[in-house]
């Protein structure tokens, strides 16, 4: 069932799920996943709701961790970090793995300190220094112009979609090497979807983006791979060109010509 | 079936109408009993005195053993000193025509034989309850053994009577001199001037018969406002004695102590119990969880004369022995332990409800803050507490309200000496701390069993539930209002 030829060939693996199965409980919300991804790569997860997208992310930084039933089997790998191993240092792993969610969560606190917060804690930076980094921060986000005059506002007061890249701007301050994105864009507007977008493109540079959408354009538009799942497995993986041109699957077909889902 | 419906909904309906007029009834009548501290009954009392005119003495007795002033009371025998209860008084018909010795110079059987070495001076104090205002006539004289030409006529406020708070004008006035004797009449306001002198003219009675010749002077009492006014002014007055002859109603000492045990307990309390809040929620194991909160809510729930009992067995005696020499404590039983022991009174209260808050703060932030790699340290106190940040201080003030209407932990616990707490040094604080108090509601619970029905007194103690039921009412209207505004919008 599962597509086993990766497409990796000339590729860096950065991130590897091997056998991968994830339980809520009684619930699988994954079963025995494989799936490794590329070094400075755009990778997009996709799939109906409930099969799992959210649950291999959360995987990856250890997320997961507090609900209650969680169990997992199988192997992880990110960045030379087994995140389930017994000797993981759990903050290191965070500072290296961002993540953005799908809603946005901004902290009770000022603009500013929403961002600063990540790059005070990780590398004690201040004044000056800091500042510098918020806003750079601030500027990739797309969000330094609408915010440079109320830094000290509190974050609670911008928009919805403001506050998104707010979130976004907090994970860059404390400069991840793998961004974990959980539909990033669902909450906005079209505009403000397009910056993401390129900005994700921007990232990929020099960092890994792994992006969970709902959203097929912009799957086909920002990733170079794509992953297919439904019901908790891994249904299809490959390059993003081929993937959407001629799917290999007669499921994954329906999902992305909408039949399905 | 439907009707069945009907009869609960009801039920529902007359039950919660029921229960909040109860409610509504209970505090009216509370209200409506403290109608009894505004009652129009006031005491007053005036010390007078003849005393020699080169006596640069005060009052006190024996200071002017030549002089004497004779009481004569239309009533009868109000304002006689002790001695002279077992003598008539004469009335007022009777000033100008024989009359009984009454004076405590007069134990003595002859008015010539009156000697300085006994106790012959009288010192003259006029104590009334009034309602409608009253009137005393004061008849004075020398012995004949009085030389100089004149004398002086002394009067003050009787001790721990303050003319200021009652609601009566009051007038000292000479109504008569003795014939012959040229002298300036003279109406003196008493509330103006409390203390005084004035020089007369020395008149001696030579024989038992010429005494009723002296001066009359006249101390009068008569209501010139509300008693409303003189009330409010003792209620915000600095001194709680009601059962003094000239009672004090002043619930400043009592209000503030409450409040600064209060204050201080949930001092003591609020880092206690948000901790705990913060472990249960936050860290504990949930299997440890089931058990703690629990637990937590059943300490809540202890009956407080428990609490106040273990104060007094064990926090007090330790306290006095740990902090006992460093802070001057008399006694165990103070504002420290019964601060200390509301504190336990609260921290599960507070604990409990934060642990509620702090579960409606969204899971979402507390993943933002994990994938940001925040320590749980930050995470607690940079996210969370921020996050249940008006929820937490409605928790406190919800605490609060509880402790302020504690009864019984701060009547086991207070010492129970009202007295107007000083702030004004360090020193002064710590007296303070580590002495004997009295808060609001133990004074009400611990008077209430010996008042006079509908008395002023009466009237006092409701009106320092009044008092009480505003002060939490308004707490928890606060803590209300701020939990309110505990939003969380994502
Ligand atoms: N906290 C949880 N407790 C129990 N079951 C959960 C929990 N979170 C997810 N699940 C279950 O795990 C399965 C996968 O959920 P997951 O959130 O990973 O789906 P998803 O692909 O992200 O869906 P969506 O596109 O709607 O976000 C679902 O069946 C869901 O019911
Ligand atoms: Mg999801």
């Amino acid at each position: 069932m599962v597509e086993t030829a990766f497409p990796l060939a000339n590729e860096q693996v950065v991130v590897s799920a091997h056998d991968l199965s994830v339980f809520y409980g009684e619930t699988q919300a994954l079963k025995s996943v494989t799936l490794p991804i590329a070094r400075n790569r755009v990778t997009a997860l996709i799939g109906p709701s409930g099969c799992g997208k959210s649950s291999f992310l959360r995987s990856l930084n250890r997320l997961n961790d507090r609900i209650p039933g969680f169990r997992l089997q199988g192997r992880v790998r990110i960045l030379d970090i087994d995140p389930y191993g017994s000797r993981v240092d759990m903050i290191e792993l965070r500072r290296r793995v961002g993540m953005v969610f799908q809603k946005p969560t901004p902290l009770p606190m000022s603009i500013y300190d929403n961002v600063a917060i990540g790059a005070r804690s990780h590398y004690g930076l201040r004044g000056r220094r800091l500042d510098e980094v918020v806003e750079q921060a601030l500027r990739q986000a797309a969000l330094w112009d609408e915010v440079k005059d109320i830094l000290r506002r509190p974050a609670l007061q911008l928009s919805g979609g403001q506050q998104q890249r707010l979130c976004i701007a907090r994970m860059l301050a404390v400069d991840p090497e793998v961004i974990l994105m959980d539909e990033p864009c669902s909450a906005l507007d079209p505009v403000s979807t397009f910056r993401i977008e390129e900005l994700m493109v921007e990232l990929a540079k020099e960092r890994t983006v792994i992006v969970v959408t709902h959203n097929m354009q912009q799957a086909a538009r920002v990733s170079h791979y794509t992953a297919f799942f439904m019901y908790g497995e891994l249904i299809e993986y490959g390059a993003s060109k081929e993937f959407f041109l001629s799917p290999k699957m007669q499921a994954t077909e329906d999902y992305i010509s909408g039949r399905f889902g | 079936m439907r009707w069945l419906g009907r009869l609960f909904e009801a039920g529902v309906y007359v039950t919660g109408i029921t229960v909040s007029l109860v409610v509504l009834v209970m505090f009216y009548y509370v209200a409506r009993e403290a109608r009894y501290a505004f009652g129009d009954t006031f005491a007053w009392g005036f010390r007078l005195a003849l005393l020699p005119a080169d006596s640069s003495d005060d009052m006190s007795p024996g200071s002017a053993p030549y002089t004497t002033l004779v009481t004569v009371n239309a009533e009868g025998s109000d304002g006689l000193d002790e001695h002279e209860e077992i003598v008539p008084a004469p009335s007022v018909s009777s000033v100008e025509g024989e009359m009984m010795l009454t004076t405590a110079a007069t134990l003595v059987s002859d008015i010539t034989d009156i000697r300085a070495d006994r106790l012959y001076r009288d010192e003259w104090r006029a104590l009334k309850t009034t309602q409608q205002g009253d009137q005393f006539l004061v008849l004075g004289y020398a012995t004949p053994r009085y030389q100089q030409k004149t004398m002086v006529l002394a009067w003050e406020p009787d001790s721990g009577f303050d003319p200021t708070l009652s609601p009566y004008r009051l007038v000292l006035r000479l109504v008569r001199a003795p014939h012959g004797v040229d002298v300036q009449p003279f109406d003196i306001d008493l509330k103006r001037q409390p203390s005084g002198r004035i020089t007369l003219p020395a008149w001696v009675a030579r024989t038992d018969a010429e005494r009723s010749n002296g001066y009359v002077f006249e101390i009068q009492a008569t209501p010139h406002r509300s008693a409303f006014w003189a009330t409010l002014r003792g209620i915000f007055s600095t001194e709680w004695a009601p059962t003094l002859m000239y009672p004090r109603y002043g619930v400043l000492p009592l209000l503030i102590a409450t409040t600064l045990m209060s204050v201080l307990a949930m001092l003591f309390a609020t880092p206690l119990a948000v901790a705990t809040a913060l472990y249960l929620s936050e860290i504990a194991q949930p299997r440890l969880r089931e058990w703690l909160k629990p637990a937590l809510e059943l300490i809540a729930s202890v009956p407080s004369v428990v609490l106040g009992y273990f104060g007094l067995m064990f926090v007090a005696p330790s306290l006095q022995n740990w902090l006992g020499q460093a802070l001057g404590m008399e006694s165990g039983r103070n504002l420290l332990t019964t601060s200390v022991m509301l504190a336990v009174l609260a921290i599960p209260i507070v604990a409990s409800v934060t642990e509620d808050v702090l579960k409606t703060v969204p899971e979402s932030l507390r993943e933002s803050a994990m994938a940001l790699g925040l320590t749980r340290g930050e995470m607690l106190w940079k996210v969370l507490l921020p996050a249940a940040r008006s929820g937490i201080m409605a928790a406190v003030l919800i605490g609060a309200a509880r402790v302020y209407g504690e009864t019984m932990i701060v009547w086991i616990l207070s010492g129970g000496t009202a007295s107007m707490p000083s702030l004004s040094s360090l020193q002064d604080v710590s007296r303070v701390l580590v002495g004997s108090t009295r808060g609001v509601p133990d004074t009400i619970a611990i008077e209430m069993g010996n008042v006079a029905f509908e008395s002023v007194h009466y009237g006092h103690l409701f009106l320092l539930g009044v008092f009480l039921f505003a002060a939490t009412v308004l707490v928890n209207l606060t803590a209300l209002y701020i939990g309110r505004k505990q939003v969380w919008r994502v």
